[in-house]
Formats: structure tokens, sequence, C-alpha cells
């Protein structure tokens, strides 16, 4: 990253420092103000010149730059002060490094959505999990721009001794929204989620589908500009996913940018413009979602 | 380079997510329980009705110029906050676990939440304190109601940003050393014995013993709270520098080891 930045310095001098105050300024103005902006940007001719690069292109939301990710894996967990003591002093304390990511880049522009397809261990969640910015990649960078909701897994990040009115609130409040706002939303999301007569239950005593059903309300109610969604929407019942694939539709339509996690391939063509295939922590292809998503059928109906 | 960049969350949200923090965490301490938040008042009076009975009739309590019931209750008050904020604050990073792994929160919040929810319990037991205070008065007992007692109310940012700072350094140990948890209970006894919530430092003997108990921060605090606020004596100003002094450093290292591996945490829980 370090070359490119050079790289850039090296072709436009005197343009670099200006364009990067400009942006700094853009962030803290609203999302539509931002749109406004990149739309002149596409007017102005801009975008040939800068292409992809993150800081100079408003339309990249999300850019992954030569990312990789180690896990270190002890070969038996340590974790308490005595066991580490006694290792340590015996020599027996080894990691096991495992590369889950190797070198992955990745651009999401504004209203795409893409597919990250892949078998199960090849390393998709983890690349969810930096781009929401849970985990801190080993190697390379990640930026991001705009309100991002990460529905990773089952829930969306619940306390489960909470109630699900506390969650809620909660977690609204961590994607964003202040008080205000969460009061005046707090009614769509009861309703969306179908849950009303369990919002003051502590969510442990929810079923996963409940769960799955009240995180993608939340996050569908705070209008983000990328949505990451981790195989979700398996959980639900039919009637629910129905719902939810029609909400997504809708909020494609309204410009959300998503960024999914799927095995239902035709799901995949129904849903997104573009897919990457990760296998092994690399990325095996890239390219729209129909070639993608064929290549992938065909590697494993062999 | 910055590794990860994206907006940072506001101030305003910040405190908000903090507000939430707080109001659960007080909530979830009294879950299951009729009386609620009156135990935060009835705790520290039957635990100091304890320690009166234990200490007038089966120990001796050495020479204390204040009334002893008070003496008692104000030093386990001050010592039961750093108490309870540093033991909630110890595990509520891995309690987190869930939220931490699926959203990117501000995981300050969780400790800073478990220090104000010890706050505002030592806000209900000064309730207990001035009932006890008001009814020892009455019978005649050494306690001095003044304007200047309102003074005692400076050691309370001192003592709780000792208390921040040491739950942000045990909860970033206990991510990694689960057996921490242990250790520091038996710490925390060894803590309170050291500390003169029963007894007064005249009592000691032994010079060294006496130096180290006086060199301990809770001492301090524990001082100068019972000094201004029950026998009406004035601010001890040097001493109260001192306690800010021990505040603002451990504050400090509590801020600088969790910040420095709060990354990593998400791996490790």
């Amino acid at each position: 990253m370090a070359d490119k930045d050079n790289k850039n310095l090296n072709t436009e001098p005197s343009k670099a420092p200006k364009k990067h105050r400009l942006i700094k300024d853009l962030q803290v103005q609203t999302v539509a103000h931002i749109e406004k902006t990149a739309d002149e940007t596409v007017k102005n001719g801009n975008i040939e010149v800068d292409g992809d690069n993150f800081t100079n292109n408003l339309n990249v939301l999300v850019s992954v730059n030569n990312v990789s990710m180690r896990f270190k894996l002890p070969s038996e967990r340590v974790d308490n002060f005595k066991e580490a003591f006694i290792k340590k002093i015996s020599g027996k304390l080894k990691y096991k490094e495992f590369w889950v990511l190797k070198d992955v880049n990745l651009i999401l522009r504004r209203g795409e959505s893409l597919a990250i397809i892949g078998r199960n261990g090849a390393g998709k969640s983890t690349l969810l999990s930096l781009i929401s910015g849970i985990y801190y990649p080993t190697k390379g960078n990640i930026q991001v721009r705009g309100k991002i909701v990460p529905l990773l897994r089952l829930g969306a990040g619940f306390d489960l001794n909470a109630t699900g009115k506390e969650n809620v609130f909660l977690n609204g409040a961590i994607l964003g929204f202040n008080k205000k706002l969460l009061e005046e939303k707090y009614n769509e999301i009861v309703e969306f989620s179908e849950l009303k007569d369990f919002m003051n239950v502590p969510i442990k005593n929810y079923s996963s589908g409940m769960l799955a059903r009240l995180g993608f309300a939340i996050a569908v109610s705070v209008h983000p500009d990328i949505m990451i969604v981790d195989e979700i929407l398996s959980v639900g019942d039919a009637p629910f996913q129905k719902k939810c694939a029609d909400k997504i539709a809708e909020l494609q339509k309204a410009g959300t940018t998503f960024l999914l996690v799927s095995h239902n391939m035709t799901r995949v063509k129904a849903l997104c413009q573009r897919a990457i295939w990760i296998k092994d922590g690399g990325v095996v292809m890239q390219g729209t979602a129909n070639e993608v998503a064929d290549a992938y059928s065909k590697e494993y109906s062999k | 380079m910055k590794k990860y960049n994206a907006d940072k969350m506001p101030l305003a949200q910040y405190w908000y997510v903090l507000e939430l923090n707080v109001k659960k965490s007080i909530k979830q301490q009294y879950r299951n329980s009729t009386l609620g938040v009156i135990w935060t008042v009835l705790n520290p009076l039957l635990n100091m009705l304890v320690m009166a009975f234990v200490f007038s009739t089966i120990f001796g309590r050495g020479n204390i110029n204040m009334d002893y019931a008070c003496y008692l209750l104000a030093g386990n008050m001050i010592f039961g906050f750093m108490r309870g904020a540093t033991t909630m604050s110890l595990t509520c990073v891995v309690e987190n676990r869930d939220l931490m792994t699926k959203t990117r929160v501000p995981i300050s919040t969780f400790t800073m939440a478990k220090t104000v929810t010890a706050l505002t319990n030592f806000g209900f037991s000064m309730i207990a304190l001035i009932l006890v205070m008001v009814v020892q008065y009455c019978r005649g007992q050494a306690v001095v109601f003044g304007v200047s007692m309102l003074l005692a109310v400076l050691v309370v940012p001192a003592l709780f940003m000792f208390s921040l700072g040491l739950g942000f350094f045990l909860s970033t140990i206990y991510v990694r050393f689960r057996d921490v948890k242990h250790l520091y209970s038996v710490f925390l006894t060894l803590w309170m014995y050291a500390t003169p919530i029963f007894y007064s430092l005249d009592f000691i003997k032994d010079d060294i013993v006496k130096k180290v108990i006086g060199i301990n921060p809770m001492t301090i605090y524990v001082d100068i709270f019972r000094n201004v606020f029950i026998a009406g004596g004035a601010m001890d100003w040097m001493q109260l520098l001192i306690g800010f002094a021990w505040g603002i450093g451990m504050l400090l290292i509590g801020l600088l080891v969790f910040h420095k591996s709060k990354n990593s945490f998400v791996l490790h829980i």
C-alpha cells in the first residue's frame, strides 16, 4: 500500500492533499451530501482518472487492500496463568500459525450487491468480520466509507441476559442511532420482527429464528449504506424468508450496498450483480454473479 | 498506515451507548429479587451491623475518635466501591463476547458502565450512612454535622479514576488469563485487611506494616472520607493530592494496557 501511495503522490503531487481535505470535510456531512458530490465527481469525469482509488473515488465504499489474516492456534487452548507458566518453562507452548486469508483484494462500489461464495472454512466469515471492523487484519488494510451494518451469523450481537427491548436500543445505539430516532423506529422494528409479545423477555429464551428476525429488523431500519449479511436468511421460516428477500430488494432499489455470503447459488444470482469466490483464504475468481456462481456449481457438482 | 479506516463513533453516540450499558448493568444486578434496588441500601447496613457486633464484642477495636458504627460503614462503603467496580469490570469484556464478535462496539463502555454502576451503588449506600449518622447523633455519639462535610465528595473522583483504571487493567488481563479471577479475589481479601476499615492505623505496632498500610491508596481514600464526612475534621489537601495522583496514575496505566490489546480481544474470548 505504501508503494501505491507514493505513486499517487508522484503523479499528482499538487492534487492529492487538496482532495484529502475535501473528503475529510465530507465525512462529517450527511450521506445525501456525499452522494450529490459523488455525482458531481462523475460529471467532471474524474472517475476515469481516479479509477478505484478509495481516497479519490467517492463511489468506492469498501476497499480491501492486500489483506492477510493470521490466526495463531495454540496446540492446546491456554487461558490461565498456571498453565501458561508451566508450558512456558517446559517449552511446550506452541502455536500453529494459520493463514485464514491470503492477500485478498476487493472493491465494493456504491449501490452494488456483491456475493462472497466458497466452502465452509474458506475464510468468508473472517473477511466479513474484517470489513465490519471486528477483526483487524494482520497485513494490508481496509478502508470503509459510510454506515456499515453487519449481520453476522445468528442475531446481530446481543446481550443474551437483556430483554428484547433493551437489545433493540443497545444494538441500535451501537449502529449509530440516537435515542430520539430509536424511539421513533421502535414500533417499526417490533412490527417487522413480529415479536411484539416477546419484547420484555430476556432474549436467551428466544429461538435462533427469533434472534435472526430481531437482528434483521433492527438492521434494515437503520437504513445502512452498506449491509453485510452472513447466511442469515436461511434461519427464519419460509414466510419470514420471503419478507426478508422482499425487504432486501426494496433496499437495493433504494441504493443500499450489499455484501452477502450465501451457499444458495439461485439466491446469489437473483440478488447480486457481482460475486467473488474464495477458496482456502485466496480469491479464486471474481466476476459477474452468473459467471462465478456457475463456475462454482460446476466445480462441486463433479 | 491504519489497518482499518472508517468513521469513529461520535462522542454523543458513545455516551448514549454508555448510558444504555449502565442502565442494563444496574438492572441486571437485581434481577429476580423482590426488594430490587433497596438491597443497595440494606446490604451495607446489614454488613455494618455484623461487623459492629464482631468488633465491639469479640475483638477489640483500638482507639477510634469517632462513632464506631459510622466509622465501619464509611470505610466499608469506600472499599466496597472499589471492590464492586473492579470485580464487575474484571469479567465484563468476556461477558460481552456475543456483542464483540458481531458488531463493532466501543469496548471501553463495558468497563465504564460497571464502574458507574458501582458509583450509583455507592450513592445509594450514602443514604444508609446518613441514616446511621443521624441515629448515632441523636444517641449522642461522636458524629459531627456541618457544611464542611460536603468537601468529602472531592474524594469520589479520585477513587472513581483509580477503580476505573484498575478495572481496565483487570478486564484486559482476564481476557487472556481466566484464573486472574481467583487470584484477584484472594488479593482483595488481603487488600481489605491492609486497609484500616475496622481498625485504626495507631492500632498497628509493627513499623514496616504501618508504612505499607499508609502507602495503600485505599487507606488514603478511606481516611479522608471518614475524617471529613463523619468527624467534621478539616480536609488534608496534601493527602487528597496524593489520592488524585494514585487515581490519575492508575487510570493512565489501565488505559494504556487496555488500548494496546483491545484490538486483539476478539481473538481470545
